[in-house]
Parts: structure tokens; C-alpha cells; sequence
């Protein structure tokens, strides 16, 4: 088949890829974002784990049908445009959220989908928005640190252009 | 100089390779592809123990794009390797002995061309009878599992003692006596990256391999013996990895020797990646041990005496197991003073897969059994549990329970009193013995506390090495032969090398381990990187440092000992810095040579395997923990509240990376008290999956809070002593304790079982038990 979508603000077109190949094996094998990672076979460690607009996704269980016309975003798309760490990144280091790192993609992505529905998340919030990617490392609580900064910050931020807006 | 630290202790301090990981670019083994690379897939046996009939390779061959395939016949010596047991194969030879173990590789164009010569292999066993208890491996007629008995005692794989006085005597006389045994069950690493290798042929002969190996340089020397190469013509790169926990090195030196064989008879690059159920079967676990403890106490509660016996399910190889079966007995009996203590450990063969180190090294499992006892003993005695260890517990100047004198600063009593206070315990204890027994829910909380012997002790040569160079542009270039798969350890070594030079941290760069660039360290294993490697990368800064103070001192024309440091850069008496940059130039200018290496060794303690006395280990950690549990009467879950953790570790190095290890540990004790179980059923594992094997999830760990009491005075770099694998050992017991408190029931073994529907018992002399099989 001919599948299109947006991965990570590019519109991507190919030929000739197969229905069921799993979005997991087109991102590492057909195009060499290895960023998403492959931890079982039973779709139960969320390591692949990516946004499909706006939801997080285990991209091992998704067939690539499935994201035809939709936007796929990777631990790749979230780097600033010259490639500068994102927020939530930044605070994945410097709240120690990060030991092997071979979770950390899917709990950036995690995290990334939690605060793009909510700023005010509780940590039992954050908690369960994690729940299905395994780490084996940190023991989860300074990812959860991470992710609460994050949502203080970019509500300071929204205050900050909403507040400027009022002063005008 | 030590007291305005700049680095070392740093809270600000980040883990230096995490803006590779958090971006997605860092390249794992699984993640690296070169030109012309085949795949190979491992046929692995189905049964627990039989003899290989018939094995015939060549149809793979016939297989269109299968490259190549092997069996032990093509390796040195059968490709036969172990230590201090050798008793492993690279590929199994005339029988198996365990499910996973591996019989034959194939590497082939394709994944799927991978698998059809795998299924093209002939392969025919002839079962054996299966050894899936360690009462049926002793029993006299038990078939033997290995080759030769290393002990020439049947399935016995290996034997330790520990003779500290004799308790018979104040066994008898005390006027307390508890006496139970404890089943610990076996407990899967899970490192969320499975095992992987690539190898690739070099045009010379040689072959170049990247494994997620904890130990490269024993990985090279096993590779090239197994290979019949010289030494010099295997180089092991090692990318980053995805976790170890102690279960990174003899399933990895099978993959990595498997992959480099293969590849040099395709000649072509070949990448073996494990497949997560196949990681499972194929890898070594934590033993199972059983600890039968008896302890005699005064009446008052005073600990008198000890006498245990361990024994302990290595499975069908040696692995690490004669060494941590070792830690195990020097501590079976736990932190506390007594004045006498036996353990007798008994190591033996079965099929259920194999065990060998993780995390805690074998102290993880005796800790928690004798932690389970004592809270027994409390109980039966009608004393406070943490007020019971308080009593007991190991201070300066007694001596621990291998008669080692503690000349040294012990935070074990400070760290009892941090959980406690912090915690709230006496309010809390009282608060739950008083709830409701019909409630549908009940809480408890419970203790547990433990010490660790520092570094190898008397599992080996404790050394390790560093090379530094400063290059022409003044940026700085260090090796280590210990390795970091996300303990932290590059951030560790280069914040002590910024802290002793005096330079920023962003001048300097750890190299990947490379044996071609490193030195061999020995093994990265017992924590010991920051200790050992640590000195090592010190030493070896302070040589340069030394050197770069004699040219700033030629330069400014004053006497070294003049020399003050502003920033980076040197100021004599005239009160002028000069640049860092400068006195490097300088000193090139005088003819020195900018780089060193240095070696730091502990020096070897003594202790006598036959008469089991002696000294253990140069230097001890402690910790204690609580933890707050709640019991669903309804479901019988159980789960836990809150934890609070304090660990003695002396100075931290890296403060964020330190708390980061505790979290981790404490989840990997937490798993191990509530529902990680690997089993096994007649020597078939059961547990394959993530979906059969429960790991804890980010709702299964509650908040922790955790501290690091810095005593002063011991002999890591600046103070430092180990924490990444003792911080995980109190969590299982204090858990299973605060089980007891809030449902009555005693457990003598994990995971702790869900009884729907129980109802609290009061407190009997002999508590209800649930042993756990
Ligand atoms: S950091 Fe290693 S698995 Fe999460």
C-alpha cells in the first residue's frame, strides 16, 4: 500500500509497505528512528510507546493502516528545530529521571501526553499516565518529579502571555 | 583542598550522558545497523535436561540466505568457560540442562531466512530425569547435572562456612530460642533491554564486537579463548546499556562469542539480539535459597547466639552463584551483634534454569529472611520491632557477625532513628494496632535494617584503572575499565576528575569502554565502580594534577606550594590567575607529558574458605527502611503506602544519581516482595512474558522518601562508599513485615500470597505462617 502521514512535523510518503507491518517495525527498520524502543513481544512494557495525535500509543500493536493520514510524533519530534532538548526533556535531567534510558522515550512520550491534556495533574495522575511503560531503574518517582516541574512550568508560562496579554 | 568541593556532592550535578538518552539518539546495540549485517537466532532447548541425540546442522545450510551455523564443535575447547566454576558452554555439548539453554546458531540474510534454518536444524534429545528441587539434587541416587561434580559430591556445587565462636552452647542455655525456615524465590533482572551482540569481521582477522556486557574485558578474554584468537585480536566496545543488575555478563559472554564465530565464518557483520522471552528462559536469575535459622536470645531480648544454614538453587551452572552464595553467609544473620554465630551454606545443581549475580549478591535473599526473624522474635518477645533492632543493631566498636571489628564510622542506629522519625513509627504502630478488625481494609508498617560488606571482599582482586590525558586543546580525555549500564558511573568518574584537576566538567570526556583504549578493571560488579573505579580515576588525576602544578608553579616562578587555584586557572604570589590553558602549554613547552594511568587497589583481606574465619571485607554500608502498607480484605492485594529509606554511604558523589539508585532499588525490593515470582514447574520456567512475570508499575511503587546519612572517614574517593546494590535489600522484609502488623499473618517466603477474606488473628505465641512455595 501507499501510506501518508505526518511523523514529527514532516508529511512522509512511501510505497509499497505492507498493511500489517507494525508502526514499530517502520520507524526502526524502514526508517531508522531508533529512538522508539522494542522491549517484549506481548505489547505489555509500553517501550514503543509514541504519540498518534495527541494519544500515547504502543506503536508494536499498531498497524500501519492505522496511522494513514494521522500524526505520528516520536521521541525524535521532540527536540526544538536545531535540536535543542524540549522542556519536559530538560527536566527528565535535571530532576535525575534518567538512568539506562532505555525507557526514557516512552515516559518522555508519556508525560508529553499527559500535559497535553491536562497542566494540573495530580502525581497519582501522573502515576497512572505512565503506568503502562516499565522501568526497571529509577523506580519511577523522579520521572514523576519530572513531569509535575514540567506542568508547573508551562503553567508559569501560560500565566506569563495570558498575564502580559491582560497588562495591554 | 577537600573542603570547598565544587563537584563532588553536587545536588545540581546531571547524569553526563542523559541528553543522548532523553533525545532519543543514544545507540544501543539493538539500535546499531552496518552495511552487509546479518541477523542470527539461537536454537534453544525445550526441556530441562536431556541428552542431544542427534544434532545435524547441515540442512540449515541448505536454507537460502542462511550464511552460516554452529555448534559447540566449533569452538576451542567446546567453547567450554567459567568462573571460578568453569562449567559453561558457548553452545551446550551432549546435553542439556536447562530450558533456554542454547544448542545452535544460525545467521542468515533475514530474520525470516534466520528462523527457517533454525527450524532446519535436526535436533533430537533424549530426556533425563528432571532435578527441580534442591532435596532432589542431594538425594543419593539424583542423576548429576554437571559434567564432572566441581566438588566431587554429586549435584554440590559448592560449599561455605562460617565459624564465629561456638553458639551450640549459648543456643541451648538462652532463654529464648526462635527457630524457622524461610523459602526465598528465584527473581528475574527484567533490564528493560534484552541481551544483544554485534560482531564484525575485521580484514586482519581480528573482530570487533559491541555487547551490553557489564565486564568487557572478561567478555574479550573469554571470546578470544573460545575463538582460538590472540587476546589482541578481540575488541569489545560496549555501547550504552539498558540496565544489568548484576545479570549482564555470563549470558552475555555466550551471546557475544556466538555472534563473533558466526560472524567470522559469514564474513560479514552479525547482530544477535534476544528476544524478550527468550531473554528469560536463556539468562540467570537470583537463586533461591532456603534459610534455616535458629537464634537464642536473653530474655530481655539481648541477641546472644546464631547457627544458620543456607541452602541455596543455583540451577545447571556455576555462573556468579560460588561468590554470591559467599556474601550470602557473611551475612545470614544480619546487622546485628551476637556472640557467636555458624552458617553453613550448601550450593547445589538443579534444572530450573541457572541463577547467578544481581543485585544484593546473595545478601538481598539472607537479609531477608533473618529480617523476617528477628520481627518474629520481637513479636514473640512483646518488644517494638525497630525498638528490638535498635537494641541489637551493629554500632562502632562491635564487632559484626564474622567477628570483623567495626573501626569505622556505623550509621546504622542513625539510620534506624531517620525511618523512625521520620515515619511517625511509634504513632503509626500504635495507630494500626488499634483499627477495627472487621474493617475492609487494614494497614500496618514494619522494619527491616541490613549491612553489606564493601566491594569484592574475598570474591577476588579488588582493583581497577583509569587513563587520563590532556589533549592539545587543553579538553581532557579519561578511561575506565568499569563500565556504566545507568548506574551513573561516567558521571561519577568525571566529576572526580573536574573536582581533583580543578577544570570544569565540561572539559572532560569518559570514553566509552573500549578495550582497546581501557585497561581491564576486573569486573563491574558489588557496586564497586564508584569505590574502586572511583580511586582509581582520583590517583590517576592527581598525577596529572601534580604535574600541571609543578609548570603553573615554573611559569608564575614561585614554589608550588604558593599555588592557589581561582576558577580553573592558577595564582602565584604576584596574585595573577593564568589560564588553565597556558600552564598546560607550558608544561608541554617544559617537556612533560600530559596523560597517566593509575590503578587503585583495596588491599586484600584475608579469609580462610577452609576454617571459615577471617576478615571479610575491608569496610561495611547500612541501611535501614519502613515501610506502610494496606491490605484489601476484600481482594487480599496488598499495598504499599509509603516507604522511608535511609542508607549510610558515606559521602555522595553524585547526589541525584545516589537517589536515583535507591528508588530503583527500593522498586526492584518492592517487586520482590509483591509479585515477582520466577518459577519453575519440574525444571519448566513458568514466567516468560511480562504478562506472567509482573514487574512494578509507577502505581505499584509509592512515594519514597529516602536520605543518605554521610558518616565521615571512609576510604572511597572523598569519602564515598557503596550504595547501588545494599539499597534494595531492607525494602521485601520491611514490606512483609508491616504485612505481619496489619493482617496477623507471618510469611516465610515471597511473593507475600493474597489471602481474600482473612481475618486479623491476635498476636499468638507462635504466629499463624503461610509458607510460600
Ligand atoms: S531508566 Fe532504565 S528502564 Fe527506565
Amino acid at each position: 500500500m501507499r501510506l501518508t502521514f505526518t511523523l514529527n512535523g514532516e508529511v512522509v510518503s512511501l510505497d509499497r509497505i505492507a498493511e500489517d507491518l507494525p508502526l514499530l517495525d517502520l520507524l526502526r527498520d524502514t526508517l531508522g528512528l531508533t529512538g522508539t524502543k522494542r522491549g517484549c513481544e506481548t505489547g505489555t512494557c509500553g517501550l514503543c510507546s509514541v504519540l498518534v495525535d495527541d494519544a500515547l500509543t504502543r506503536a508494536c500493536r499498531t498497524p500501519v493502516t492505522k496511522i494513514a493520514g494521522h500524526t505520528v510524533t516520536t521521541i525524535e519530534g521532540m527536540l526544538g528545530p536545531n535540536g535543542e532538548l524540549g522542556d519536559l526533556q530538560s527536566a527528565f535531567l535535571e530532576y535525575g529521571a534518567v538512568q539506562c534510558g532505555f525507557c526514557t522515550p516512552a515516559m518522555v512520550l508519556a508525560g508529553e501526553a499527559l500535559l497535553r491534556r491536562t497542566l494540573t495533574p495530580s502525581r497519582e495522575e501522573i502515576r497512572r499516565a505512565i503506568n503502562g511503560i516499565l522501568c526497571r531503574c529509577t523506580g519511577y518517582q523522579q520521572i514523576v518529579d519530572a513531569i509535575e516541574a514540567t506542568a508547573q512550568h508551562r503553567r508559569d508560562q501560560q500565566k506569563a502571555t495570558s498575564g502580559g496579554e491582560g497588562q495591554w | 583542598m577537600v573542603s570547598n568541593l565544587r563537584y563532588v556532592g553536587n545536588p545540581a550535578l546531571q547524569n553526563v550522558d542523559g541528553a543522548d538518552k532523553v533525545s532519543g539518539r543514544a545507540r544501543y546495540v539493538c539500535d546499531m545497523v552496518v552495511p552487509g549485517m546479518l541477523v542470527a537466532k539461537v536454537l534453544r532447548s525445550p526441556l530441562p535436561h536431556a541428552r542431544i541425540a542427534r544434532l545435524d546442522t547441515a540442512p540449515a545450510l541448505a536454507v537460502p540466505g542462511v550464511k552460516a551455523v554452529i555448534t559447540h564443535a566449533d569452538f576451542v575447547d567446546d567453547g567450554n568457560f567459567g568462573w571460578p566454576v568453569k562449567d559453561a558452554y558457548v553452545l551446550a555439548v551432549n546435553k542439556v540442562r536447562h530450558v533456554g539453554e542454547p544448542v545452535a546458531a544460525v545467521a542468515a540474510e533475514t530474520e525470516a531466512a534466520a528462523m527457517a534454518g533454525l527450524n532446519a536444524i535436526i535436533v533430537e534429545y533424549e530426556p533425563l530425569p528432571v532435578i527441580g528441587t534442591v532435596d532432589q539434587a542431594m538425594a543419593p541416587e539424583a542423576p548429576l547435572i554437571p559434567e564432572v561434580s566441581p566438588t566431587g559430591k554429586g549435584n554440590l556445587c559448592n560449599s561455605h562456612i562460617l565459624r564465629n565462636g561456638d553458639p551450640a552452647p549459648l543456643l541451648t542455655e538462652a532463654p529464648v530460642r526462635f527457630e524457622a525456615t524461610y523459602e526465598m524465590p528465584h527473581q528475574e533482572h527484567a533490564y528493560m533491554e534484552t541481551e544483544g551482540a554485534l560482531a564484525i569481521p575485521e580484514p586482519d582477522g581480528s573482530v570487533t564486537l559491541y555487547a551490553n556486557n557489564q565486564s568487557p574485558h572478561i567478555n574479550r578474554d573469554i571470546a578470544a579463548q573460545v575463538l582460538g584468537l590472540p587476546t589482541n585480536l578481540v575488541r569489545v566496545i560496549q555501547p550504552p546499556i539498558g540496565g544489568a543488575f548484576g545479570g549482564k555478563d555470563e549470558i552475555l559472554y555466550q551471546t557475544s562469542a556466538q555472534a563473533a564465530k558466526l560472524a567470522t565464518l559469514a564474513g560479514r557483520p552479525v547482530k544477535l539480539i534476544l528476544s524478550r522471552s527468550e531473554s528469560m528462559a536463556a539468562s540467570y536469575k537470583r537463586q533461591a535459597m532456603r534459610s534455616h535459622i535458629v537464634l537464642g536470645a536473653e530474655t530481655d531480648g539481648t541477641l546472644r547466639a546464631a547457627k544458620i544454614d543456607l541452602t541455596v538453587d543455583n540451577g545447571a551452572y556455576a555462573s556468579g552463584t560460588p561468590l554470591a552464595s559467599w556474601r550470602a553467609t557473611m551475612h545470614a544473620a544480619g546487622g546485628y551483634r551476637y556472640a557467636a554465630v555458624h552458617v553453613d551454606m550448601q550450593s547445589v545443581y538443579t534444572n530450573n534454569g541457572y541463577s547467578g549475580a544481581f543485585r544484593g549478591f546473595g545478601n538481598t535473599q539472607a537479609s531477608a529472611a533473618v529480617e523476617l526473624a528477628i520481627d518474629e522474635l520481637a513479636e514473640r518477645l512483646g518488644q517494638d520491632p525497630l525498638e528490638y533492632r535498635l537494641r541489637n543493631c551493629l554500632r562502632e566498636g562491635d564487632a559484626t557477625m564474622t567477628g570483623d571489628l567495626l573501626n569505622q564510622a556505623v550509621g546504622l542506629a542513625d539510620c534506624l532513628e531517620w525511618v523512625r522519625d521520620r515515619s511517625e513509627w511509634t504513632k503509626k504502630r500504635a495507630d494500626c494496632t488499634a483499627q477495627p478488625e472487621d474493617g475492609l481494609t487494614r494497614r500496618g508498617i514494619g522494619v527491616a535494617c541490613y549491612f553489606h560488606g564493601s566491594g569484592l571482599g574475598g570474591e577476588g582482586e579488588d582493583f581497577a584503572t583509569a587513563t587520563l590525558k590532556i589533549e592539545e586543546d587543553s579538553s581532557i580525555t579519561l578511561t575506565s575499565g568499569l563500565t556504566d549500564f545507568g548506574q551513573g558511573s561516567r558521571t561519577v568518574f568525571t566529576l572526580l576528575a573536574a573536582e581533583t584537576l580543578g577544570v570544569d566538567i565540561d572539559r572532560i570526556r569518559v570514553l566509552r569502554p573500549d578495550t582497546q583504549t581501557a585497561l581491564d578493571s576486573g569486573p563491574t560488579v558489588a557496586s564497586r565502580a564508584s569505590i574502586v573505579g572511583g580511586n582509581a580515576v582520583r590517583v590517576t588525576s592527581e598525577k596529572v594534577a601534580l604535574l600541571l602544578d609543578l609548570a603553573a608553579a615554573d611559569h608564575l616562578r614561585c614554589d608550588p606550594q604558593q599555588l592557589i587555584r581561582d576558577g580553573e586557572g592558577y595564582v602565584g604570589p604576584d596574585e595573577t590567575p593564568v589560564p588553565f590553558e597556558t600552564v598546560v602549554d607550558h608544561a608541554r613547552e617544559m617537556g612533560l607529558q600530559l596523560s597517566a594511568q593509575g590503578r587503585w587497589q583495596i588491599r586484600p583481606i584475608e579469609w580462610d574458605f577452609e576454617t571459615g574465619t577471617g576478615e571479610p571485607y575491608f569496610c561495611y554500608v547500612f541501611g535501614a527502611q519502613v515501610a506502610e502498607v494496606e491490605v484489601s480484605r476484600r481482594t487480599g492485594r496488598t499495598r504499599v503506602l509509603k516507604i522511608w529509606a535511609a542508607h549510610d554511604a558515606g559521602k555522595i558523589l553524585f547526589p541525584k544519581g545516589a537517589l536515583g539508585q535507591m528508588y530503583g532499588g527500593i522498586a526492584q525490593g518492592l517487586g520482590f516482595a509483591l509479585m515477582e515470582n520466577f518459577r519453575f514447574k519440574d525444571g519448566v520456567p513458568q514466567t516468560l512474558s511480562f504478562t506472567q512475570y509482573r514487574l512494578p508499575r509507577a502505581t505499584d511503587v509509592p512515594e519514597i522518601e529516602g536520605t543518605y546519612i554521610q558518616t565521615a572517614g571512609a576510604i572511597g574517593p572523598y569519602g564515598a562508599k557503596n550504595l547501588a546494590e545494599p539499597v534494595m535489600i531492607g525494602t521485601a522484609p520491611a514490606i512483609a513485615n508491616a504485612f505481619a502488623q496489619a493482617t496477623g499473618i507471618r510469611v516465610r517466603g515471597f511473593p507475600l500470597p493474597r489471602v481474600k477474606g482473612w481475618i486479623r488473628r491476635q498476636s499468638k505465641p507462635c504466629p499463624p505462617v503461610l509458607a510460600n512455595l
